[in-house]
């Protein structure tokens, strides 16, 4: 383990270990970085992102579904969507891959402490708010009220959701899932609401002028539930959204993902919705 | 030695003097007609009252393509940057105030290997030049920063050293340099020409009519972003080679191309108007630590190559002297 700078560009080895099918495109990965990223990823924060090599594709930004385990290795929730994610869906266990990282801000788990927190996820962005809202339940008497509202497509597209029920069942959770279409369902089958993500959000009763949110979901999930959440009451400032951009370097110099002046690599990938407001093309 | 008159006919002398520090670069005219940056083998190459180069001085920092990376087996290694000894000579202000600018992007913390390593390298003797009708720049030119600056006077050359390496160059040709000119050099002519100010980033969201007019008129053909001395956007690529490994590459990428701002399954920038947005952004607004830095070095290279006559600047007419309501 080493504190020492990593060289910009380059990055530490890691191998697959294991991978877990989420759903039909969305596999957990479950990776182990070489000693030399071993210190660079203890301090990652949830939220933030890590450049994730397959070689021979490139590199993609991922936001690890949690933070380090206790051997260090790494959950990485991986859509299949373009060439290096189709390349990562390909690889077996033992397959080289390469890290940079730790890149961004992360949510704010500090300022978070002692208020209530709501997590909106959709879809996909269940990822990232994963790795958040393990870290405020492992801490979870240093927090208020903890929400989760997780809005997938439909049943079988919902990602984690034995884990999250169970989690949900040992208290300390309150969890709210809904798909947005629902086909016939067989007896004994979970059931959760059928809506949009938005709709879970009225007559929900929380304590809104002291709570934190925290968003991670397609944009145009951003662009319904925004106005939705601050008509409930939760100051700007404390909604924090985690952008997607095209992120090539991490360090600032690509310039592909300004999101106004702000670079979602360093100023994000999670804003405040207050940083956001002034900026039409932001979501 | 810090300052000095060179006269025009030991300019030939001088300029094997700048040989001993790395290979002579400078402004040539090529066969095609092309004004460039090149090696300059024989005096009758030079063209030292040349306008503008095509293409800026930023392809000897920043190469068009390099690998950044090679990978064998799974892992990756550093490439190490080719980075000779470049003297180039005869770089105008506005280009030696376009890599002060990359400099201050590319050996910020932490610092860009390849670029630093290169920049390392690198000797600047700038040139003073007389703006033309494209021309929007303002500092007044000896300020550029550069090792040495050559101001045009009466029969030859005024020299002056601005860094330790200046500095050994003109104690390295002591005995061809006199210390004073034969007469007074003519103050610096004022430009009729003017420098753009950090521009408020709504601007873009203005109701302006012209933001949709150029929308309309842009071809994406990103002419001008290449030719840009400011201009460093780039996009990584990775290539796989027939026997197993492979390289990292790193090339320029242009924001006016549609791919620019690309995701998977969205594009934030999808349109014309928006893409002409971002670069206006980038230009005269800054991004994140260089929030409020205008980028344009007022070359003019832009307006000279864009195929549709766009000119940004109209959007920021205030600072022109004939079209100060175009807002």
């Amino acid at each position: 383990m080493t504190g020492a700078p990593l060289a910009p560009h380059l990055p530490y080895a890691a191998t697959l270990l294991e991978r877990r099918q989420l759903s039909a495109d969305t596999a957990l990965f479950r990776v182990a970085p070489e000693p030399a990223g071993l210190g660079a990823l203890s301090r990652l924060v949830p939220g933030q992102f890590v450049q994730l090599s397959v070689p021979g594709g490139g590199e993609v930004p991922i936001s690890p579904a949690d933070l380090p385990g206790a051997d260090g290795t790494l959950e990485l929730c991986v859509r299949r969507v373009g060439h290096v994610t189709q390349l990562l869906h390909d690889a077996v266990p033992g397959q080289r891959l390469g890290l940079r990282g730790p890149f961004g801000t992360g949510f704010p788990v500090r300022e978070m402490a002692g208020h209530p927190v709501l997590l909106l996820a959709g879809g996909l962005g269940i990822a990232p708010l994963r790795s958040l809202l393990f870290h405020l339940l492992r801490h979870r008497d240093e927090y208020g009220e903890i929400t989760l509202m997780y809005g997938a497509r439909q049943p079988e597209l919902m990602l984690f959701r034995e884990e999250l029920v169970a989690l949900a069942g040992q208290g300390g959770l309150r969890l709210y899932l809904t798909v947005d279409f629902a086909p016939q369902k067989p007896a004994g089958d979970f059931s959760c609401a059928v809506g949009l993500l938005p709709d879970l959000l009225l007559g929900f009763s929380f304590d809104a002028g002291k709570s934190y949110a925290a968003i991670c979901g397609p944009p145009p999930l951003y662009r319904c539930l925004v106005g939705e959440l601050e008509g409930t009451g939760v100051a700007p400032k404390r909604i924090f959204l985690s952008l997607e951009r095209r992120m090539r370097c991490g360090i600032g110099r690509c310039c592909h993902c300004a999101v106004g002046q702000m670079l979602c690599c360093t100023d994000g990938p999670v804003f405040r919705l207050s940083e956001l407001q002034q900026i039409p093309e932001a979501l | 030695m810090k300052n000095g008159y060179l006269k025009n006919d030991q300019l030939t002398q001088f300029l094997e003097t700048l040989r001993l520090l790395g290979a002579l670069h400078g402004p040539t005219v090529s066969e095609a007609g092309v004004t460039a940056f090149a090696p300059i083998s024989e005096p009758a190459s030079w063209r030292l009252d040349y306008g503008r180069t095509l293409i800026p001085p930023k392809k000897y920092l920043l190469p068009f393509r390099e690998n950044l990376l090679q990978f064998r087996d799974g892992s990756y290694q550093s490439s190490a940057p080719a980075a000779p000894d470049i003297v180039l000579f005869g770089v105008h202000a506005c280009d030696l105030d376009g890599i002060a600018y990359l400099d201050r992007v590319f050996l910020a913390d932490p610092p860009d290997p390849g670029y630093a390593a290169r920049r390392a390298g690198l000797t600047l003797i700038g040139l003073s030049c007389k703006p033309d009708d494209y021309c929007f720049c303002s500092s007044p030119q000896g300020s550029a920063p550069c090792d040495l600056f050559l101001s045009t006077c009466e029969g030859g050359f005024l020299l002056e050293a601005k860094t330790p390496k200046g500095e050994a160059i003109a104690d390295a040709s002591r005995e061809f340099l006199s210390l004073a000119p034969p007469s007074p050099p003519p103050a610096d002519a004022a430009h009729d020409c003017c420098a753009l100010k950090p521009q408020d980033p709504q601007l873009r969201f203005s109701d302006n009519p012209l933001w949709a007019r150029f929308a309309e008129l842009c071809l994406s053909c990103g002419a001008c972003s290449v030719c840009c001395p400011t201009c460093y956007c780039f996009d990584v690529r990775e290539y796989p080679s027939l026997s197993g490994g492979g390289v990292r590459l790193r090339e320029w990428d242009n924001c006016l191309f549609l791919a620019h701002g690309e995701v998977a399954g969205a594009n934030f920038r999808e349109t014309r108007l928006e893409r002409l947005r971002y670069r206006f952004l980038h230009k005269y607004c800054g991004f994140s630590p260089l929030q409020g830095v205008v980028s344009c070095v007022g070359c003019g290279r832009c307006k000279a190559a864009c195929p549709v006559a766009i000119d940004l600047r109209e959007l920021m007419e205030p600072c022109l002297p004939d079209k100060g309501d175009a807002l």
